[in-house]
């Protein structure tokens, strides 16, 4: 415990917190299957994949870069994996951890290089190297799927696997993986860095910080957490084919920024960005629960996204405003 | 005085492509002093402050830190070797708090964590040691310009610093934050640092340093101690050169008031600021920059509001933030920056020249592009500019040929009242002499110019009349017989008339 409270989320991790207890609470009066075991384990289930990709990309977006890759990676590795099981049937659970986060990093090194080393917008590269991994797929996978029993029972096994009626194995690492970035990015140089650049790339600069090497790696790090959610992706699903994960880049960036992860950098937590995932997974969950049509889905999505925006900037207008008047009282 | 040679600097030299930055700069700091560093704009002082700060080179000479050769080359390296630099835009990171600011990327460590309660503790007890008690764990962002300067001089102490440099540190400053920082800067020379500032307001120099260096064109005038020179001595170092280049000043006929300038006021910016500017004269605007003149020409001509006083043309009150207005009035304003404000940079020549004139190109229902050509024409032979292509991108010509086309663009609206902001700016001297001939010429045609300008023989060559400014306010209105260059210095450095 005490290492949680050390982690001390600050107040809007703490909001996101009871917002997210409040709608599932609210979801849960309306339709009390939803706070069952069967419903909380289906809701950290199905947003295992995104938290774990947010996580991966808040220390980018804190950096104030982006990655829009992700989902290709998803999709490359867990073809890939699906690919290598099927050939190679003594394979378990084991290789598919091993070689899911290493072939992610490869697509994150592409991606670090060009945008650290290159300097070259990363909205435009990893907008580039989207379709370039999602066209490798298409190429290598030649139209061809993979089921169930072609993959390692062990992983499938691993994929059903739920603690305490409640916590499914993937959400458990997801866990692990944002307390772990939520310590480093607070307690380590290298985390504190990367708000710096966000913060104020020039000043990072003139301070001597080694900006290079902080952007290159939190694209591979990202990349790595791409390439076991693919992992993910097939103990959830247990099939895949080359349209895998099509098209969800966004949904991880609206996770991360609706978990209070700033589009602009400077701020923002592993611990917010999981959180935003969850409240996206459940507020899904809740309409279909209160029997809104499914169509309605991406719509509410994106009101989600510009109602967590504006509460961003009507709280940051608030504290500026709050300095200022500060500032002029001091001065009185 | 026994005291440590901390610095030396010796012959020092950089280019910047072709243009010479420094060309044999000398500077020697000892322990426990305040040194100024004074010098007109393009004098080189900032080009030495980032030498030492570990972002430029020098290309020759030699730096010596105590008895050791000065490693240049990074940001990284100046900082190792004892090095401080405060920018004048303080480069803070505004979303992390003070604490972090100060110990950024040198974190106390426990174990493998950093250790944020030392941290705060630590920067706590820099901001004391300062006398300006701010709250460690508050984030930076909407701190004032006074109190990020002292966070990063707090930072300068926690890197145990003992050269600290600051560029125009009171720029920004209100009176009272300048006394808090001064009061710093003492602390500082009492714990036996070093302080090399550049400032514009030699006030303040004579008031708080021990040495003054004096840079011009890119060399060391002269190095005193303050008790051995004086306020006059130093700006003679400043200007040294005679008026080299020959303004070819007309005499021309001077008319009506054309426009009239009443207690204008933005309390942002300036003060009840009052001139007129009769038709065939041309009036200049002087000051340091950032003394609110070009804010002035901005109100003139609409971009901006003001809260107080009146604008009149030919007698009649101009509606205040309309250009629209304004140049319906025929007032043109040629804006300071031209790659920002003046031209549309991948634009041709011809849609630039022709951007404010379309009445003069449009048929009767489209734009007539004969008429695009034929204007861009008579402009180009009239002011010279030198152009591939009249489709040519003005990005792709030469700054002297890009200011060109911004005058001839807004020579093209016809207009009775030219503003310009400094209209040489970054040209050479050849196409200077040429712009100084056009805005004669301007003058001669009967119309009112207003000229704000930064370089002083550009002032005192071109003008009838000059306004100095200062601080938003306006201190001194010379005609042209009773202007010199150290009137003009003195008024716009101290606000005193007479020198």
């Amino acid at each position: 415990m005490n290492f949680l409270s050390r982690l001390k989320p600050s107040g809007r991790e703490g909001s996101l917190g009871i917002i997210l207890i409040v709608t599932i609470g609210i979801t849960g009066l309306i339709n009390p299957r939803f706070l069952t075991g069967d419903g909380t384990r289906d809701l950290f289930t199905s947003t295992a994949v995104v938290a774990l990709l947010a996580i991966g990309m808040a220390p980018i977006i804190i950096m104030r870069h982006i990655d829009l890759s992700v989902a290709s990676t998803v999709g490359l590795t867990a073809w890939f994996i699906a690919d290598l099981c099927a050939k190679h049937p003594d394979f378990t659970w084991v290789q598919c951890f091993i070689i899911g986060p290493l072939i992610g990093m490869v697509v994150g090194i592409i991606n670090g290089l060009l945008v650290a080393g290159l300097r070259l917008p990363s909205l435009v590269v990893t907008l580039g190297t989207l379709y370039i991994v999602r066209g490798a797929v298409y190429v290598i996978s030649n139209s061809v799927d993979y089921n169930a029993q072609e993959m390692p029972p062990s992983l499938l096994r691993l994929g059903q696997k739920v603690y305490f009626g409640v916590m499914p194995f993937t959400f458990v690492l997801v866990i692990f993986a944002m307390l772990v970035t939520a310590w480093f990015m607070k307690y380590r140089k290298a985390g504190r860095d990367c708000y710096a650049i966000g913060s104020n790339t020039h000043a990072a600069d003139l301070v001597g910080l080694k900006v290079f090497r902080r952007v290159f790696l939190a694209y591979v790090f990202s990349g790595a957490m791409a390439g076991l959610a693919g992992v993910f992706y097939i103990m959830r699903f247990a099939q895949v084919d080359s349209t895998a994960f099509y098209g969800q880049e966004l949904a991880v960036v609206a996770a991360a920024v609706i978990g209070g992860v700033t589009i602009a950098g400077g701020s923002g937590t592993t611990i917010g960005a999981t959180i935003g995932a969850l409240l996206v997974q459940t507020i899904q969950g809740g309409l279909a629960a209160i029997g809104v049509d499914a169509f309605w889905k991406s719509a509410i999505n994106g009101l989600l996204l510009i109602v967590a925006i504006y509460a961003d900037r009507t709280l940051a207008r608030k504290s500026e405003n709050a300095l200022l008047a500060q500032r002029i009282k001091e001065r009185a | 005085m026994a005291r440590d040679l901390l610095l030396q600097m010796k012959g020092v030299q950089k280019r910047f492509g072709g243009a010479i930055a420094l060309r044999g700069t000398d500077l020697s700091i000892r322990a426990g002093e305040i040194h100024a560093l004074l010098g007109e704009n393009g004098a080189g002082k900032s080009t030495m402050l980032k030498i030492l700060a570990g972002v430029h080179v020098n290309d020759g000479g030699t730096i010596e830190l105590g008895s050791k050769p000065f490693i240049t080359g990074s940001p990284q390296a100046s900082i190792e070797q004892g090095i401080a630099v405060i920018y004048q835009e303080p480069s803070l990171f505004l979303d992390l708090t003070l604490a972090e600011n100060v110990f950024i990327g040198r974190q106390p460590m426990k174990g493998i964590a950093i250790d944020w309660a030392q941290a705060q503790t630590e920067a706590a007890r820099l901001f004391a040691e300062l006398g300006v008690p701010l709250d460690p764990k508050r984030l930076a962002r909407g701190l004032s310009i006074a109190d990020q300067q002292v966070v990063e001089i707090a930072k300068a102490l926690s890197m145990n610093a003992n050269i600290i440099l600051m560029d125009e540190p009171t720029a920004a400053l209100s009176a009272s934050e300048v006394e808090r920082l001064m009061t710093v800067m003492k602390s500082l020379k009492a714990a036996n640092k070093a302080v090399i500032f550049v400032s514009h307001r030699l006030d303040e120099v004579f008031a708080i340093s021990d040495y003054i260096t004096v840079m011009r064109d890119g060399a060391t005038v002269s190095e005193n101690a303050v008790s051995v020179t004086d306020l006059q001595k130093v700006i003679k170092e400043m200007v040294g050169r005679e008026l080299t280049e020959l303004f070819p000043k007309t005499e021309n006929k001077i008319g009506e008031i054309a426009l009239e300038v009443k207690d204008l006021t933005n309390p942002a910016y300036f003060r009840n600021i009052s001139f007129s500017v009769r038709r065939g004269e041309i009036v200049a605007l002087a000051g340091l920059v950032g003394s609110g003149r070009s804010e002035v020409a901005r109100a003139i001509f609409g971009i901006d509001k003001y809260t107080a006083g009146t604008v009149k043309v030919n007698g009649k009150e101009l509606a205040k933030g309309s250009p629209v207005a304004a140049m319906a009035e025929k007032i043109a304003l040629v804006p300071e920056d031209r790659r920002q404000q003046g031209l549309f940079m991948i634009a041709g020549v011809d849609r630039n020249i022709s951007m404010e004139s379309f009445d003069r190109i449009k048929g009767k229902l489209f734009i007539n592009f004969k008429k695009e050509r034929a204007l861009t024409e008579i402009w180009r032979d009239k002011l010279s500019i030198k152009y591939a292509a009249p489709t040519n991108p003005v990005e792709s010509l030469s700054g002297g040929n890009q200011q060109k086309t911004v005058l001839a663009k807004w020579l093209a609206t016809d207009p009775d009242i030219l503003i310009v902001d400094e209209p040489t700016r970054g040209i050479d001297v050849g196409t200077k002499a040429e712009v100084h001939k056009l805005i004669n010429a301007a003058a001669g045609e009967g119309k009112a110019v207003l000229m704000i300008s930064s370089e002083l023989p550009e002032v005192l060559g071109m003008a009838d009349r000059i306004i100095v400014m200062r601080e938003g306010h306006k201190v001194a209105e010379l005609s042209r017989k009773e202007a010199t260059q150290e009137k003009v210095i003195a008024a716009a450095t101290t606000g005193s008339k007479g020198a």
